[in-house]
């Protein structure tokens, strides 16, 4: 909110005599301390509502140190906006009045507790709403300043309340001083205008709700607000209508409205049923629409990219084998993968290294995985003895590599399989450690073992780590 | 998969194929690759026409995708299902380029006797559709690694329900195909005949078929991606 240099936020002060209210009150409004005492005490002998509005504010508002604490989580106090708002209309240019929200000052007897619901309901909402609340405007009350019509507020709600609050105790107050109110066109009135003003905030919120997302949750709240709304415009024009009339007369008048309802809701069903059907599907549509565009926006920096890519490289059949490959390792992760899947389990290690070793070599490594395992120390051993296994085979065998991870309870087993040429594990030069160190030194070290298979026909290697061992280790490192 | 064609059926000489996929690229592609012994006698785009070619055709084998426009949009499984009369004669091989479990587990419970992916070599379809065509059941490394997942991976007790769990020496067989072994290396493995391996691989699909393990569909189900 761009406002007045913002208001330290209402905060009870370390600088105290009982609990820091006077002084935190101080310094939020910008009133000497003293001032803030005296109305205070004053209040208190107002009827004690300086002594409730004390107690009010001892248990609504935090200290010092836990407004930091919550200021830490949101940027602004939760009461600032609340009361700095008034000043931000004072600018755009009406009255230049002091602030016309529920204003914990010296006020006049029997008022200081009535007023402050408003308040606590700021604090309430935003603690657990954060405060993002668009505002509830455009309700018609004409008993209320003028501003309110056209002011989109965030506390609209709030200080309606309090106005309304207000209201109340400044008719009690004149009724006491003698002043004769009419209370029975007052409250059928009051009754009208708070169901019209709820049936009308429910419309404006179904409108915005209406562009954004609705939950069927929202929906029940909706109506039970407009059938409150309706009950109270319903039974304030009756009791209007009727004045004091007797009960018989009231009844026709209800029987009779009711049926002019019942006719009009019957002619106008239809129509009104259309109406919702086509506003359904065009949301629906749109949903669509976003959807649509979401898919299109990725298959244009994927699928779009990489065959443009292969076009270019038409010449080179490895290039286009993996680039293939690489996009179809995307695009099915992009239209299978389960978002709320946990990745980092031993299956999805295995097959990011196996897509590593595709894009190394540009062999197809293609990894069936049964049951699966958390990543231990022991498991990424295996993990880098796999990815050594599948070097070798995709250089070696120089065609389709076959890896099956299969992770129990007990243990992890691990097959590369290849169709090349084979190897006998004795040629191997001693001073070559792929095969002996890299992956059969590496999973003894780990408790496990690694067996490699080599006929005319293709290499098998075999890595297998008991679940036990695991624990071991990881216990000894 | 090995380049050993199913015994039976090449003693038949050749193999009447019908194709059944949505895409004519794909289509011609196939054609292209299969063997000069396999005969494509009909191609369908749509459920519906695949229902008509196959009735009209009784072709040894489909070569079915599992995806399909057109019918109530249950796909290859529908196709599958329109065709129950001739599934003794006529057999069904899914292809796909899904990995989804769901549509392997559904179109095999449909009554496929095999499932492959698409990016399958032209010698390794051949030989998938000669094996069929025999009346075995062609399994993928990754059938099998569903399969496992399906089942579990503890062999059956012999109280159990015989359908909702594999014995150890199917398991042992399903563990090797799952590994890329082909049938022919499992035998060696083993120390048995291929014939046996057959036989062990056949009554794996008719488990996965029938069994009617509760697990099975929901698992499919749940199966996002494997």
């Amino acid at each position: 909110m761009t406002t007045v240099p913002a208001r330290p936020p209402l905060a009870r002060s370390s600088d105290r005599v009982i609990a820091g209210v006077c002084s935190g009150l101080a310094v939020h409004l910008g009133w000497p301390v003293k001032n803030v005492r005296v109305g205070m005490a004053l209040a208190t002998l107002a009827g004690g509502a300086g002594l409730v509005f004390y107690a009010w504010l001892w248990i609504m508002v935090p200290t010092a140190d836990e407004a930091a604490r919550r200021n830490a989580r949101r940027p602004a106090s939760p009461i600032a906006p609340a009361v700095s708002q008034a000043p931000a209309a004072a600018v755009s240019g009406t009255s230049p009045a002091s602030p016309p929200a529920p204003q914990p000052g010296p006020v006049p007897f029997g008022q200081a507790p009535l007023s402050q619901p408003p308040l606590r309901q700021a604090s309430d909402d935003d603690a657990s709403l954060g405060a993002d609340r668009p505002g509830t405007s455009g309700s018609p009350r004409p008993a209320e300043a003028p501003w309110f019509r056209w002011q989109s507020m965030k506390y609209g709600k709030e200080i309606l309340l309090g106005c309304g609050l207000l209201l109340v105790a400044g008719i009690m107050i004149a009724q006491l001083l003698g002043v004769d109110v009419p209370l029975g066109t007052l409250i059928p009135a009051a009754a009208v205008l708070g169901g019209a003003s709820i049936a009308w905030m429910q419309l404006d919120e179904t409108r915005r709700a209406g562009l954004v997302d609705k939950t069927k949750a929202d929906q029940a709240g909706g109506w039970a607000r407009l059938a409150a709304g309706l009950a109270l415009v319903v039974a304030g024009v009756l009791v209007m209508v009727s004045g004091s009339g007797s009960w018989e007369q009231t009844w026709l008048a209800l029987l009779a409205s009711v049926a002019v309802l019942g006719g009009v809701v019957l002619v106008l069903l239809p129509w009104a049923l259309k109406f919702w059907r086509d506003l359904e599907t065009e949301r629906a549509g749109r949903i669509r629409e976003t959807e649509r565009a979401e898919i299109a926006a990725h298959l244009h920096d994927s699928v779009l990219q990489t065959l443009a890519l292969i076009q270019r490289r038409a010449g080179s059949e490895h290039d286009v084998v993996r680039l293939a490959r690489a996009q179809e390792r995307e695009l099915r992760g992009w239209l299978f993968q389960d978002p709320g899947r946990e990745a980092g389990q031993l299956s999805d290690r295995i097959k990011a290294v196996a897509a590593e070793v595709e894009d190394l070599l540009g062999n197809a490594v293609e990894v069936v995985s049964v049951g699966d395992a958390a990543m231990t120390e022991g498991h990424e051993a295996m993990v880098q003895a796999s990815r050594e296994a599948m070097l070798n085979a995709s250089r070696h065998g120089g065609g389709a590599v076959s890896v099956y991870l299969e992770a129990s309870d007990g243990q992890a087993e691990i097959f590369i399989k290849d169709r090349g040429p084979g190897f006998e594990l004795a040629d191997v030069p001693e001073d070559r450690l792929g095969v002996r160190e890299s992956i059969i030194g590496r999973m003894k070290r780990h408790g496990g073992s690694a067996a490699i298979l080599s006929t005319g026909d293709g290499t098998e290697v075999r890595l297998r780590l008991p679940a036990a061992s695991t624990d071991n280790v990881e216990g000894k490192s | 998969m090995i380049v050993t064609q199913g015994a039976a059926a090449q003693a038949a000489g050749t193999v009447r194929v019908v194709i059944v996929d949505d895409h004519a690229i794909f289509r011609s592609g196939l054609k292209a690759d299969l063997d000069a012994s396999i005969h494509v006698v009909g191609e369908a785009a749509t459920v519906e026409q695949a229902i008509a070619v196959i009735a009209e055709q009784r072709p040894d084998v489909v070569l079915l995708d599992v995806h399909l426009p057109g019918g109530l949009g249950g796909g290859g499984r529908e196709v599958i299902a329109g065709s129950v009369p001739l599934l003794g004669t006529t057999r069904f091989l899914a292809l796909s380029v899904s990995d989804a479990a769901e549509d392997v587990v559904a179109v095999i419970r449909a009554g496929a006797r095999g499932y492959v992916t698409k990016t399958i070599s032209g010698a390794e379809i051949t030989d998938a559709v000669f094996r069929v065509a025999g009346g075995d059941a062609v399994f993928s490394p990754r059938l099998a690694g569903f399969v496992l997942d399906a089942f579990g991976t503890a062999p059956a007790d012999i109280a159990d329900d015989e359908l909702d769990k594999l014995s150890a020496r199917e398991l042992e067989v399903m563990r090797l195909i799952a590994r890329g072994y082909s049938y022919k290396e499992v035998a060696k493995e083993l120390f048995i005949s291929i014939k046996t391996v057959e036989t062990h691989v056949s009554a794996v699909l008719r488990k996965l078929q029938l069994s009617s393990r509760h697990e099975l569909t929901k698992w499919a189900a749940e199966r996002r991606l494997l």
